[in-house]
């Protein structure tokens, strides 16, 4: 049975701009904080859910060309907003769903990121957030 | 209403509808959309000197 791979189209979109050509990668993580809820009787601890927790970190070239990666992200920082993942930039549908994050914070981000020799790219975190999962 | 003007967010010259959540201060900021709300300064009047 094949595996997912990720040659080349994986989508990713900030605030609405489709940032998939600066992103080199992405992961989505969801989240829900564990309460225990194991009582007298019980012979294994057991959990429920609590609070969603979810969080995406992504790793980005860094370019400060007009309506590139800084200046999509200058304005986001301290805020809140949304951001969405595709496996691949195809129309969202049952092998290809959405993973949406919406409200989420992003707290950071390092405006400059430079090595000798190297391309400058930069780590972010978004933090939180309602998230929603679709295929239609 | 809005427009958009980068091909980051969208076919240039569309509308920008915003989904729930999003920033749109920081992409009018960034220069991905335009606002189309009209001017709603008002007219200038023209200041007379009183009379002497």
């Amino acid at each position: 049975m094949a595996t997912s791979t990720y040659l080349s189209n994986p989508s990713l979109t900030v605030n609405s701009v489709d940032l998939s050509d600066q992103t080199t990668s992405a992961t989505l993580t969801v989240k829900y904080d564990a309460l225990e809820s194991t009582a007298f009787g019980g012979t294994s601890r057991v959990y429920v859910a609590g609070l969603g927790d979810h969080e995406l970190t992504v790793e980005l070239f860094m370019s400060y060309a007009a309506t590139e990666t800084y200046a999509t992200l200058a304005a986001l920082v301290g805020t809140a907003t949304t951001v969405v993942m595709k496996p691949t930039s195809s129309a969202v549908g049952a092998t290809n769903p959405s993973f949406t994050l919406t409200g989420t914070y992003l707290e950071a981000l390092p405006v400059i990121d430079a090595t000798l020799g190297e391309l400058s790219s930069i780590s972010l975190t978004f933090r939180g957030g309602v998230y929603a999962a679709a295929i239609a | 209403m809005y427009t958009i003007i980068s091909p980051r967010l969208g076919t240039v010259g569309d509308k920008f509808v915003p989904s729930e959540g999003i920033n749109i201060e920081a992409l009018i900021e960034a220069g991905f959309i335009k606002s189309d709300k009209l001017s709603t300064k008002s007219a200038k009047t023209e200041e007379t000197s009183p009379e002497e």
